[in-house]
């Protein structure tokens, strides 16, 4: 049955060559964007490169608190990373990281703009850099302060071009570091910057009684199934901090979040609440794909619907012979969908040129997008959501013709 | 094989209602072959449609090959139309995009049937129309003649109780019809049931017994 189905299909298409060219356009451009869009949310919201292990780490970047008349909420200080975190049994290892400082490198008489990050050692060890040259910071150049740093491969190119880079001095905002490695450009959100140096080489040491600041954690769990305890220890870190530095706050929220809540949590705000959110981030990513379905699904509908006198015939013919309104519905969203599988494949290679495209522009820095396999397989089902919203009317429509008037209407 | 009680049917156009069939009352036995003729818009047709159950009736009762039918649901009458008629059209109505071997296999789609078993089936089938060397073709590469074959092979690959053919050599030079007759009184008397539209008095009467509409209504 699938063959003759595919038959038909490719013969009314073959045949139809304009009509095919407009829905195969209509097709491509909406799966090329929907496909651009899955490469980047996948990136963000699963373990891969740099943030392989994401699976198994959880971030704490907020620290809120709350009274009756209001709430504040700001980065974590560093203190309650080393005073609580450091000391949490649950967790395998945790990393320090401060926020993205543009800062200014003073170099061969140029000044040049770096993305810096002041990280631990662990740092290195919970996300998975790929080093290019020399080597990173460990925990003993860490506990000594030593002014050592690692650059990206972008900022290397920025500095020294095509020397290299390992064993160079920089200037940074007065302070002198020597380049120690250059790792691989990276986009993700904990591993993104160009300038990495040890938390210890701060000019002074204020930070560390900063209940806030702009810091945030990474805690690695031993195993996946860890990640629950580790998020009722940091509850009741909560409440420790809560008791231990009162101050006019009634109660003080931290989270320990994945990548989808940790996103979902801070695009929705939801930091005094358990619920991050992100079943409702889903649900609007989700709503947004459909939406930006409906337009062309509406026109696929319209053209469809346009071609039901042509098949009036084999409709009637279809019928007479012993098929039902259900077995004609699956027949002709079958073929809409082996359309929009054709239109989907041409839109696969299309948005890996747009990623390409994106790369190299530099519109969005070190963009290492991919159209991996979970690329692909959500590309499949978003190529049959498609298909089928773009089909079931058309078909419908088709299977609902009388018999009779089809064979009539039809006649060859 | 065939009854049918008190049959009428209308047919509603805006403000006009026109009475198409009007209490049709017919018996066809098992393996008769049955020619219906009469003017064009009597409602030959319709009445055909109606027996293929293509057609619902307004009022009456259709009884096929004992069972009466008193389902409306789609799925119902498909599987009996899938089970029990074979139709020939005057237009053949083949589908082009397909070759002849799966014009016939078509029948077959529907009902639960291997694709090797609906392969050597529709090759019997051709075979018995003579036309097993032309299975690989595509209709619009054959005759006239040669397509209604293809359309009388599809009729009956699945072995259906009843033949409906509406006007099949209507479409067809005198000897290309002599041969689809042929085929047809061939499979009468090996047992098919055959319900012919024609408007051919010496086609009819090769079949046997003939029954005349007039107006929607039979005549004697």
């Amino acid at each position: 049955m699938l063959k003759n189905y595919f038959l038909i299909a490719c013969s009314v298409y073959v045949r139809r060559k304009l009509f095919t060219a407009i829905n195969l356009m209509c097709i491509v451009l909406t799966l090329t964007v929907l496909l651009v869009l899955t490469a980047a949310l996948q990136t963000l919201f699963y373990p891969t490169g740099v943030e392989g292990k994401s699976v198994r780490f959880l971030q704490v970047e907020r620290i809120t608190q709350t009274n009756k008349e209001s709430s504040q909420s700001n980065g974590l200080g560093y203190k309650v990373i080393e005073q609580y975190l450091r000391k949490m049994k649950t967790v395998e290892a945790v990393a320090a990281l401060s926020g993205i400082n543009e800062v200014s490198v003073f170099q061969e008489e140029r000044l040049v703009e770096v993305q810096m990050r002041h990280t631990d050692a662990a740092y290195w060890q919970i996300l998975d850099f790929k080093v290019l040259a020399g080597r990173v910071y460990n925990a003993d150049d860490f506990e000594k302060g030593r002014f050592v740093a690692v650059i990206s491969a972008a900022t290397a190119k920025k500095l020294f071009n095509v020397e290299p880079s390992v064993g160079k001095k920089i200037n940074v905002m007065g302070q002198v570091f020597e380049v120690i490695g250059v790792v691989a450009d990276e986009f993700h959100i904990n591993a993104f910057g160009g300038l990495w140096a040890p938390i210890t080489t701060f000019p002074n040491s204020s930070y560390r009684n900063e209940f806030t600041g702009y810091f945030s954690a990474l805690l690695l769990a031993k195993n996946v199934g860890d990640i629950a305890l580790i998020k009722d220890e940091i509850a009741q870190i909560s409440k420790q901090i809560n008791a231990d530095e009162p101050g006019q706050w009634q109660s003080t929220h931290i989270w320990a979040d994945g990548k989808l809540d940790f996103v979902a949590r801070t695009l929705m705000n939801n930091q005094t609440v358990t619920d991050s959110g992100a079943g409702k981030l889903v649900a609007i990513i989700v709503a947004f794909m459909l939406l930006f379905m409906v337009v062309p699904a509406l026109n696929l509908i319209n053209l469809n619907s346009g071609r039901i006198q042509e098949r009036a015939s084999e409709i009637g013919v279809r019928k007479a012979f012993g098929a039902s309104n259900a077995q004609l519905v699956a027949q002709f969203v079958m073929e809409n969908i082996l359309l929009c599988l054709v239109g989907g494949s041409v839109g696969l290679l299309l948005a890996k040129g747009v990623l390409v495209w994106l790369g190299s522009v530099g519109i969005v820095p070190h963009l290492q997008e991919d159209l991996n396999g979970q690329v692909l397989a959500y590309g499949l089902v978003i190529t049959v959501v498609f298909g089928l919203i773009s089909g079931v009317i058309p078909a419908w429509r088709m299977a609902q013709l009388d018999p009779v008037l089809a064979l009539k209407g039809g006649a060859t | 094989m065939i009854k049918l009680e008190n049959v009428s049917k209308t047919y509603q156009t805006d403000k006009i209602e026109t009475l198409a069939l009007k209490n049709i009352n017919l018996n066809v036995k098992r393996a008769e072959f049955v020619s219906i003729m009469g003017p064009s818009g009597c409602g030959k047709s319709t009445l055909l449609n109606v027996i293929g159950l293509l057609d619902r009736p307004g009022m009456g009762v259709i009884e096929i090959d004992g069972k009466a039918l008193n389902t409306g649901r789609d799925k119902d009458l498909a599987a009996m139309r899938n089970r029990t008629f074979g139709f020939i059209f005057q237009s053949f109505h083949l589908i082009n995009d397909l070759r002849v071997l799966d014009n016939v296999e078509l029948p077959l789609l529907y009902r639960s049937c291997s694709a090797k078993e609906r392969r050597q089936l529709a090759q019997d089938a051709l075979a018995r129309v003579g036309l097993s060397a032309r299975m690989d073709h595509y209709p619009n590469q054959l005759s006239g003649g040669q397509q209604q074959r293809v359309a009388i092979a599809r009729a009956v690959v699945g072995r259906p109780l009843i033949l409906l053919a509406d006007e099949p050599t209507g479409n067809l030079d005198s000897q290309m019809g002599a041969e689809v007759m042929d085929i047809l009184l061939k499979l009468n008397q090996e047992g098919t049931t055959v319900v012919m539209v024609t408007h051919d008095e010496r086609q009819a009467k090769l079949g046997g017994r003939i029954i005349r509409v007039f107006d929607g209504q039979l005549v004697h």
